[in-house]
């Protein structure tokens, strides 16, 4: 019944997708207010639909229905519920529909969240239909998860050792919000360009879906980096792998765009940039699942060749050129409400914020698809290591930290050059300071020292101007600090959101550092109760001995460790035999502090005698890593969430501006434009 | 306004100037050629470089000792094949039969030393076996 119903489902949202296109084109086309009224309920009804295939899925997987070739790939009877949940979105099948079914929910969000004149709505339901209706085709054509199994087998093969792991749990969905998440800022753009919107209220809703799409896209980066770090052969945390690249790509456009969009919505600029960030930010979501889907690019993280490759590269062309045609259709829209007055000012570093993020995202493009370029005019293929990126992106995020230092003194439309030195003296002092500090300590290291100085100025100028804000608020409204520095917070979430995400970043900048720069490793051959050393670690194999888990059994190392400053412990990598796999996979062990971790994996033994071989890394500072990302998803969510106390101002009837984001109005023409000027003068003070 | 404009175009020519000089460095450093193992084993010229092969490993002489961080191996093409020494983490995947992709230079010993091994499974993460054309599921 499962399957039957899995199948039904989704052959009728390929119908109900084409159908809500048809709607919406026919309510613009008609003026039908009716016809748009379906439509909507349609893309409701297509949620529902994919909702129920994928609950299918899900229901199979649980109950490992082998009668599905699907589930017997990728499930087997010992499988831990938490595995077999995550095997949904094992393979390629699964994954797809994973996409679809967010994409689907986060249409219908989008769709009745919308408020717009009905043209528009007709329109950006109709760039959403689009988009949903290819998802569910592709799956229903060429990766349908309910294709029946041959023989109905007795147990399945179960999940890649590989991918049993926590990770497989949350990075993929984590991911896949986030790609499905941009979609809805390109079908709003559609909408508003299509339907000639003038204002710029429409923009309010892009960036607040672009800010939670980032958001999911960082986590999900994150959580792929961590999960990386931890799985032996995929490189560390960040290998530059192709796989890797295509989830980076996004998240740099979507980030230029988070900061150029503000320019936007402020001064009327930026227009152009703004729709292309949009419409490639989506574009790059597509493509970064057509490489990990087609198997163009070699990666350690391969999932396969197939034919959906072809259906990636039709869909991707399509939405290149109309996204090429609408802009260039609508170039008199775009065009800039005034001239910029001064480079040293507000979108002057947001420009070039946007620019140096732009150079990065082409920085990684071409070197993740390098050997494709290369092979159509070579020979022989060629591929770039790690170190092209090191030495082209390290630099330029250098320089992105170093505006981030500016951004809290920078004004819009004012020049403030000489402000701005005299307001950076005292965070340069200090970050001469941090760094003659870190010359001493014996660190020569550029990279560190660069890195050290940017970090501490850039710590400094942001605290520095939220303590002053909030002491000069506070004193105004005789409140006490900790009151008026909240309320500073929630009278503009967006710009001490942003800073927080800005030391969020810093930190990850300084974790990434430390760990790419000052890491340790060795190998150590160790018999029971003897010692090694390394990096202040004194390393002591206590036993090796076999354990039986429910789907594996393992051979461990109990290793005990001191460091210097008196910290113990013991910790077990192991070697995984998997009762499902041929090969054995390795298991490590990590143990952090703020400082440094240590990193401990069993090479391999001798079986008599309890030799056995232990490698291990000291890897300075990567736990700031994951802190940093704790604190910029901490500023993300700031920025999201709506005002929390009410205004003060005397002004009835008027939603808190965070709030309001969603659910903007029909435009009420220019009056519209000034009243919206002004509310936003009146938050900032 | 012309000096804003004139301002914004002399940055990002700086900035143009500064990032190619940027990534023609990190080509130099990181160029590497990748090509199938007969194409490398028929054509001598890229043997004195460091390049990236393509190749299965043999059954045959197969040496994976995990505890002393050592594979050797020989790697086959369609028709040609080598002998591959690789120091390092041995990854979980790596067996005989099974697609690899090294890094490295040729010795003067006419061993290939690799210093960089990946292991290309998509088999097992998208299911082996999986024929991709299969008679149309009918419930």
């Amino acid at each position: 019944m499962t399957i039957q119903i899995g199948n039904y489902s989704l052959c009728l949202a390929v119908l109900v997708g084409a159908m809500v296109l048809l709607l919406s084109l026919a309510s613009i086309q008609r003026q039908s207010p009716q016809f748009l009224s379906y439509a909507r309920r349609g893309m409701l009804l297509f949620a529902g639909l994919i909702t129920t295939a994928s609950a299918m899925l899900m229901i199979a997987t649980i109950n490992t229905d082998f009668r599905l070739d699907y589930v017997t790939h990728y499930t087997e009877r010992a499988l831990p519920l938490g595995y077999k949940l995550a095997a949904f979105w094992a393979g390629q099948e699964g994954s797809l529909l994973l996409w679809a079914w967010l994409l689907a929910v986060l249409s219908v969000i989008a769709v009745f969240l919308h408020r717009a004149e009905a043209k528009e709505k007709a329109f950006t339901l109709a760039a959403l239909a689009v988009v949903c209706s290819f998802f569910a085709a592709l799956i229903l054509f060429a990766a349908n998860p309910f294709k029946l199994a041959e023989v109905v087998a007795a147990d399945g093969h179960g999940l890649n050792p590989m991918l049993q792991d926590p990770g497989m749990i949350a990075h993929p969905p984590m991911l896949f919000l986030g790609y499905a998440g941009f979609t809805i800022p390109f079908a709003l753009m559609v909408g508003a360009l299509l339907s000639g919107r003038k204002d710029h209220d429409w923009l309010k809703a892009v960036r607040w879906w672009s800010v939670a799409s980032w958001l999911f896209l960082s986590v999900g980066i994150l959580l792929g980096a961590q999960w990386a770090y931890v799985e032996l052969g995929w490189g560390g945390y960040w290998a530059w792998d192709p796989v890797e690249n295509a989830s980076l790509l996004p998240w740099l456009t979507g980030t230029a765009l988070l900061h150029t969009v503000m320019v936007q919505q402020q001064r009327g600029m930026l227009k152009g940039l703004n729709a292309a960030l949009i419409a490639v930010t989506f574009i790059l979501c597509i493509f970064g699942t057509y490489l990990t889907r087609s198997g163009v690019v070699q990666s350690v993280h391969s999932f396969g060749e197939s034919l959906i490759g072809t259906f990636f590269l039709i869909f991707l062309a399509i939405t290149v050129l109309a996204s090429v045609g609408l802009i260039f259709a609508r170039r008199r829209d775009l065009q800039p409400e005034q001239k910029m007055e001064t480079v040293i000012g507000r979108e002057g570093a947001f420009l070039a914020t946007g620019w140096l993020l732009i150079v990065v995202t082409v920085i990684t493009l071409i070197g993740t698809i390098f050997p494709l370029i290369s092979g159509i005019f070579m020979q022989q293929g060629i591929s770039v290591s790690q170190s092209f990126y090191n030495t082209t992106v390290g630099p330029v995020s250098l320089l992105l930290a170093a505006l981030m230092a500016t951004g809290p003194l920078l004004r819009y439309g004012k020049n403030v050059t000489s402000s701005l030195v005299r307001n950076l003296t005292a965070p340069v002092i200090v970050a001469i300071a941090v760094t003659g500090w870190l010359w001493i300590r014996g660190i020569h290291n550029g990279w560190a020292l660069v890195a050290g100085f940017i970090a501490a100025a850039a710590v400094v100028v942001i605290t520095v101007d939220f303590v002053r804000s909030a002491w000069i608020r506070a004193a105004a409204h005789h409140e006490n600090l900790f009151v008026g520095a909240l309320r500073l917070v929630d009278g503009n979430h967006r710009r001490y959101g942003g800073q927080v995400t800005h030391v969020g970043v810093l930190m990850l900048i300084i974790g990434v550092v430390g760990s790419s720069q000052f890491s340790v490793k060795e190998n150590f051959e160790l018999k029971a109760g003897q010692s090694a050393v390394i990096g202040g670690y004194t390393l002591t194999l206590q036993k090796l001995e076999e354990v039986r888990r429910e789907n594996y059994s393992a051979v461990q190392a109990l290793v005990n460790f001191e460091s210097s400053d008196g910290i113990a412990g013991t910790l077990i990598p192991q070697r995984r035999f998997y009762d499902k796999s041929e090969e054995s996979s390795a298991s490590v062990a990590i143990t952090s502090t703020w400082r440094e971790d240590l990193y401990v994996t069993l090479a391999g033994w001798e079986q008599e005698g309890g030799r056995a071989t232990v490698q291990a890394i000291v890897n300075p500072l990567v736990s700031w890593i994951w802190i940093g990302g704790i604190v910029l998803t901490a500023g993300g969510m700031i920025c999201l969430i709506p005002r929390i106390e009410p205004h003060h101002q005397p002004q009835p009837a008027m939603a808190p501006v965070e709030a309001k984001v969603i659910e903007h109005k029909p435009i009420e023409t220019k009056s519209g434009k000034r009243h919206g000027k002004s509310r936003k003068q009146k938050v900032r003070q | 306004m012309n000096s804003i404009k004139l301002k914004l175009t002399v940055g990002a020519f700086v900035l143009l100037l500064a990032v190619s000089y940027l990534a023609i460095a990190g080509v130099k450093k990181g160029w590497v050629y990748f090509m199938p193992l007969d194409q490398y084993v028929a054509d001598p010229t890229y043997q004195s470089r460091r390049v990236r092969l393509n190749g299965n490993v043999g059954e045959d002489q197969l040496q994976i000792d995990r505890a002393g961080l050592l594979a050797v191996f020989n790697l086959k093409g369609q028709s040609q094949q080598i002998r591959v020494e690789y120091h390092g983490m041995i990854p979980d995947m790596f067996r005989a039969h099974h697609e690899v992709v090294v890094e490295g230079q040729l010795g003067t010993d006419n061993v290939f030393h690799a210093d960089m091994l990946m292991t290309k499974c998509a088999s097992k993460y998208q299911a082996e076996g999986h024929p991709k054309v299969q008679p149309e599921a009918k419930s």
